[in-house]
């Protein structure tokens, strides 16, 4: 009893110290950490510690890189030391050839990098990820390749005598001045990696990874998001690169094989991908342990091949895994009542409708107004095969109302909706929103025009918390450029809490605030119906498509969800429903079509629908035919 | 004109290689989706069973025939048995786990597989026996013709149309093809899905480990890292002809033989690897399912 009485005060102890510490912001950690391992390494005088102390920081630079590629945006790069090379040469040449101080090649080495990062990237994007896989591969062996046959760059032989850094007369050339240098480097690289991955831009890869579909049809501009990582990871690969030169002194294309490649992989793997404290001990096992276990020195690629697999098999999250968890994520945020949220709501949207309305006008172009038409349908024809699951569908969806689509399965409801987010793209026919075709935009552009969506089955990103769904729902709004999400600075800050404090409160709008730091996947399919509709509401569309949204749900929690479909109306937004609940559905709606095979049989009033002949021969048959199943059955 | 032919010729011998590997990376990837890294370094072991059998063992200096058939079905039916240990012990695993994480696993296999036989076998290069086959040929025409390419080729052509005639002709063949679609659905309809995939990797190795040999036999020399690049050049193959698509991984594969055969001839054999990797990239790029179109959809 005692024993776990003191075991409970050491655990508070230890959750209060590291709550303090959680206090301490990330880049003095970085920094008291570097320089305390830095200073021990440097006082120890060692020149071989030092020496390998070195090797570890810049595989460190190397796999912070390979991180945000792999890690971050979970697209595997087989080729990173093509990066590595780049880097490397482009400093060394810009130092031996044009005579140029070390630390001012280093803006021209990133940048070489990070362009090269997009030309392999912009074509191969689209690539599904075991190709992409392959081409990075490939596109690593090119690079060395070339490097081998360049002559100007020394071909096989390389770049000699490339001279030490020069720091304002002061001439680097111990293993101790590699090592502050390197740090430092390290310390930036991980510090700007950081702020990455805490950003709207972090949240855009985690999206990515968990789902890109639901990503892209949020408003995540996938591809370019893609594209960004490869830079990002470029730029880091090109400055470790130049680092790696200046200290060897001598490069030639045999250091930068797929074997390098595959060993900074196996760094990121061995600490976690994803996690920044992994990838220094990814390095440190990778660079020290043949070090250290000087008699299996040779042998350490069979090692790391075992380990590889190993952790594959048994410890794939790493060895010191990346952590997401925030139980409480809005502590510290200011509170607000709950009547003030739904104020605050509907100021925010009325802001936004009328900054639209502006837009408009500067564009010469008329808004909707209420009761017009907002969503324009017109010979809709989408086919696949022989099959027409959409066929000459002409509606239009007024603003302000509640529109229902229903029909038998297979009717072609969910094609039309993937045809108006643009997912899939019409064989036929004209989609107009807002007076403007959306027929051929990629679906993130789509919602940024003011068209959110939910999902028939569930697509909510598994792995990451309520809130934060709810947040890359806000992507599209944000306009926080990549420069100041790297140096976090103080407007990136603030929007970075405007968007915790909006998801926050669209959390409240569906009733959820309660359980915005559970993981996606722990809450109940009703309430992940309503994160859903949430995250589809933060991008503040203007029509939202709820595909099934009652679908799963018990009488209460459909009472609540036409609830908040009203509210959702209040807020002037127009909604459009697929369902299958025919009292919901004849509830909510102002008007109802019916689709049936592709064709729509039926556009009305709900009392009309229920009426209309045809309505009830889809659904229940005609009565020759219920005749003829009787006889047969008989 | 003649050097050209010359250079159809080696093309045509070295692209049948890399079909018998790209068409184990077609089967394997068929069913399971994956791109299993180590099919190269199988082909690796393949050479080097085959090179123990004949130098270490002394079967060369059995009569040729008997020596070539145990140099071929013994390291098939070895390299097999590795690959179902490697099958069982790591894809297995993973196989409804992220695609990134048996990617990253197949990658380490590649490794561990180069490494032991780099234990087994030393870092150095081996020779299998030079004079095992004669080396005369016939001339026709400018084109200088050696037995043993015919040979090799008619090989590499017979394991194909036998895996051809295995697939389309046989139930198992067609419960290969139905896996290939839809694993649940097969499952269903009584399918052993584990039995299938385990045939799958037993064909895939197979055929490596032949073309292993012959390699061993026609350039003579081996070594522990030449699956790397062979594995490759045989997966750039296999797309090019649209993976999943067995007539296509043939047809890459001597597509694949004879680009690199030009290249050397009329440029340098440093580049032919630039043009490799330029030619999967573009490919991959310009049309995604390869030249004869794919035969599977990507697992979402």
């Amino acid at each position: 009893m005692i024993d776990r009485l003191a075991n409970r005060g050491v655990a508070h102890a230890y959750v209060r110290s590291r709550d303090q510490l959680g206090r301490i912001p990330f880049w003095a950690r970085v920094i008291a950490i570097l320089a305390v391992v830095g200073g021990a390494v440097l006082l120890n005088g060692d020149d071989y510690v030092t020496a390998v102390a070195v090797t570890v920081a810049t595989y460190a630079m190397l796999g912070l890189g390979l991180n945000i590629v792999v890690g971050y945006a979970g697209l595997l790069d087989l080729g990173y030391a093509a990066f590595f090379a780049i880097g490397a040469y482009t400093s060394s040449l810009l130092m031996t050839e044009a005579h140029w101080n070390f630390f001012a090649t280093l803006p021209l080495a990133v940048l070489f990098t990070g362009t090269a990062g997009a030309i392999l990237g912009y074509p191969t994007l689209r690539l599904r990820s075991d190709y992409l896989a392959i081409v990075t591969l490939g596109f690593g062996e090119m690079t060395r390749i070339t490097f081998n046959n360049w002559d100007y760059a020394g071909g096989p032989n390389g770049i000699l005598q490339i001279p030490w850094p020069n720091f304002f007369g002061y001439e680097l050339n111990t293993q101790g001045d590699f090592l502050i240098v390197g740090l430092v480097l390290l310390a930036v690289a991980m510090i700007f990696a950081r702020n990455l991955d805490h950003s709207r831009l972090g949240r855009g890869w985690v999206a990515i990874r968990e789902d890109e579909f639901a990503a892209e049809s949020v408003g995540v501009p996938s591809l370019r998001l893609k594209l960004f990582a490869y830079v990002m990871g470029g730029m880091w690969g090109g400055l470790a690169g130049a680092f790696f030169a200046t200290r060897i002194g001598a490069i030639d294309p045999t250091s930068f094989t797929f074997q390098l490649s595959v060993l900074v992989l196996i760094v990121i793997v061995l600490g976690g991908t994803g996690s920044l404290p992994g990838v220094l001990v990814g390095a440190l096992v990778v660079v020290a342990m043949p070090e250290v276990l000087r008699e299996f020195a040779d042998r350490r690629l069979l090692i790391f091949a075992v380990l590889l697999i190993g952790m594959m098999l048994l410890r794939p999250q790493g060895l010191w895994p990346r952590i997401r968890r925030k139980p409480k994520p809005f502590y510290g945020l200011q509170e607000e009542e709950s009547e003030d949220v739904a104020d605050r709501i509907l100021r925010e949207h009325q802001v936004q409708m009328e900054e639209r309305e502006r837009r408009h006008a500067a564009a010469g172009r008329q808004v909707p107004q209420k009761g017009e038409a907002l969503l324009e349908i017109e010979g809709l024809v989408q086919q696949f095969g022989g099959l027409r699951a959409v066929d000459n569908v002409t509606f239009e969806v007024r603003r302000g109302e509640i529109f229902s689509i229903i029909g038998p399965n297979g009717g072609g409801k969910t094609t039309l909706f993937n045809c108006i987010t643009g997912v899939q793209k019409p064989k036929r026919g004209k989609i107009r929103f807002d007076g403007r075709s959306v027929v051929g935009l990629r679906p993130h552009v789509i919602v940024s025009r003011g068209i959110g969506r939910t999902f028939q089955g569930i697509r909510l990103f598994k792995n990451m918390a309520v809130f934060e769904n709810v947040m890359v729902g806000l992507y599209p709004r944000h306009r926080t450029m990549t420069w100041q999400t790297m140096l976090h600075t103080p407007g990136e800050r603030k929007d970075e809490v405007r968007t915790l404090q909006e998801s926050r409160r669209w959390l409240g709008f569906v009733g959820l605030e309660s359980v915005a730091g559970r993981l996606a996947t722990e809450l109940s399919y009703a309430d992940q119906r309503r994160v859903e509709i949430a995250r589809a509401l933060a991008a503040h569309p203007h029509l939202v498509l709820f595909d099934e949204p009652a679908a799963g749900m018990n009488p209460t929690e459909k009472l609540e969800l036409v609830s908040i479909i009203r509210k959702i109306r209040d807020l002037g937004i127009t909604v459009v429903l697929i369902d299958h609940d025919m009292s919901l559905v004849m509830r909510v709606s102002d008007r109802i079509a019916v689709l049936d095979h592709g064709v729509l049989i039926a556009l009305g009033k709900p009392a009309e629908i229920q009426q209309n002949p045809a309505v009830i021969e889809a659904y229940l048959g005609r009565e020759e035919d219920l005749l003829e199943d009787k006889a047969q059955g008989a | 004109m003649g050097a050209f032919l010359q250079y159809t010729v080696i093309g045509l011998t070295v692209g049948s290689f890399y079909a018998l590997v790209a068409l184990g990376y077609t089967i394997v990837y068929g069913i399971i989706r994956l791109i299993n890294f180590a099919q190269g370094d199988l082909s690796m072991v393949g050479a080097f069973l085959g090179w123990t059998l004949l130098v270490s063992f002394g079967f060369q200096r059995l009569p040729l025939y008997l020596a070539l058939i145990i140099a071929f079905v013994v390291p098939m039916l070895g390299t097999a048995a590795v690959n179902i240990v490697i099958l069982q012990f790591a894809y297995k695993p993973l196989l409804r786990k992220s695609l990134l994480a048996i990617l990253i696993t197949a990658l380490g296999m590649s490794l561990l597989l180069q490494n032991t036989a780099e234990l087994i076998w030393g870092p150095s290069i081996q020779a299998y026996p030079p004079n095992l086959l004669p080396s005369t040929g016939f001339f026709m025409g400018p084109v200088h013709v050696t037995y043993v390419q015919l040979a090799l080729v008619f090989v590499s052509l017979l394991l194909m149309g036998g895996m051809v005639l295995f697939v389309q002709g046989t139930t198992v063949g067609t419960a290969m093809r139905a896996l290939a679609v839809d694993h649940d659905a097969a499952r269903l309809m009584g399918i052993n899905v584990d039995g299938i995939i385990r045939l799958a990797f037993v064909l895939g190795a197979m055929l490596a480990a032949a073309s292993g040999v012959m390699l061993g036999l026609y350039y003579v020399q081996i070594q522990f890292t030449m699956g790397f690049l062979l594995g490759l050049r045989a997966f750039t193959a296999a797309v090019l002809g649209g993976i999943g698509n067995i007539p296509g991984a043939m047809a890459g594969g001597m597509l694949i033989g004879l680009l690199e055969s030009y290249t050397t001839g009329y440029l340098s054999g440093s580049w032919k690897d630039v043009i490799v990797f330029g030619v999967l990239i573009t490919v991959l790029i310009v049309k995604p399912t390869g030249l004869f179109g794919e035969r599977v959809a990507e697992r979402m």
